[in-house]
């Protein structure tokens, strides 16, 4: 997602290593991810989902734009 | 002696030889009192053995702090991924950041990174494209994982 937009910065962190990140985040299983300080995802997501409640703070509500028109 | 197993050496040199652009390492590392950089050293030694288009270049992350600073790299260790840019070398940063030792689950990632950056295949649709277009400001995720 970093690579396919200059806006966003991705980091990989080892949790064990880090004991001070996992406890600022509150890493308590893993995949964890953390968007801006704000948004927490626990677990991993299909790819649409994951970018719809990882962004959903700085992108408007997915699916309506995108829709064609019926009828 | 090789941390890779020859099969493993083999399955990733041919995943290396889908790369069309050179893909440089930062490796953020210290001398003293990081027993994970040594690991991380021994690791990511072993892949520019397996592609031309793989470097690693030592960051000294006490020395050097206006590189750690220019790359938001505040521990260690830690990789900054860097692409081909317009004029050939590889010195566009692509904003993906890897802290701690990439060793199991992390060293698939590190490997899948690698090969994006080299210009191999995205994993993103074309509806997640779309969608990633569309922001417009910062953003920074951390995804947290361990070895096993």
């Amino acid at each position: 997602m970093a690579f396919a937009n200059e806006h966003i910065t991705a980091y990989a962190v080892e949790a064990t290593e880090f004991p001070d990140l996992a406890r600022r985040y509150r890493v308590t299983g893993v995949p964890k991810t953390v968007v801006n300080d704000t948004v927490e995802i626990l677990g991993a997501l299909p790819q649409d989902a994951f970018i719809a409640q990882a962004l959903a703070e700085v992108l408007p509500p997915a699916g309506e734009p995108e829709q064609q028109p019926k009828g | 002696m090789s941390l890779l197993a020859p099969a493993e050496q083999e399955k990733l040199r041919e995943w290396f030889n889908e790369m069309t652009g050179p893909v440089r390492l930062l490796f953020f590392t210290q001398t003293i009192g990081c027993e994970p950089c040594v690991q991380t050293k021994r690791i990511l030694d072993e892949l520019p053995a397996l592609s031309e288009r793989i470097a690693v270049e030592e960051v000294n992350f006490v020395l050097d702090k206006d590189k750690a600073a220019q790359y938001a790299v505040d521990r260690v260790p830690a990789i900054a991924l860097l692409g081909q840019n317009g004029s050939g070398a590889a010195d566009r940063d692509s904003r993906i950041r890897f802290l701690g030792t990439p060793a199991g689950h992390e060293f698939m990632s590190l490997i899948q990174a690698i090969l994006l950056v080299g210009g191999a295949a995205s994993q993103l649709t074309d509806a997640s494209r779309a969608r990633l277009a569309a922001v417009d400001k910062p953003v920074t995720m951390q995804v947290f994982s361990t070895p096993t």
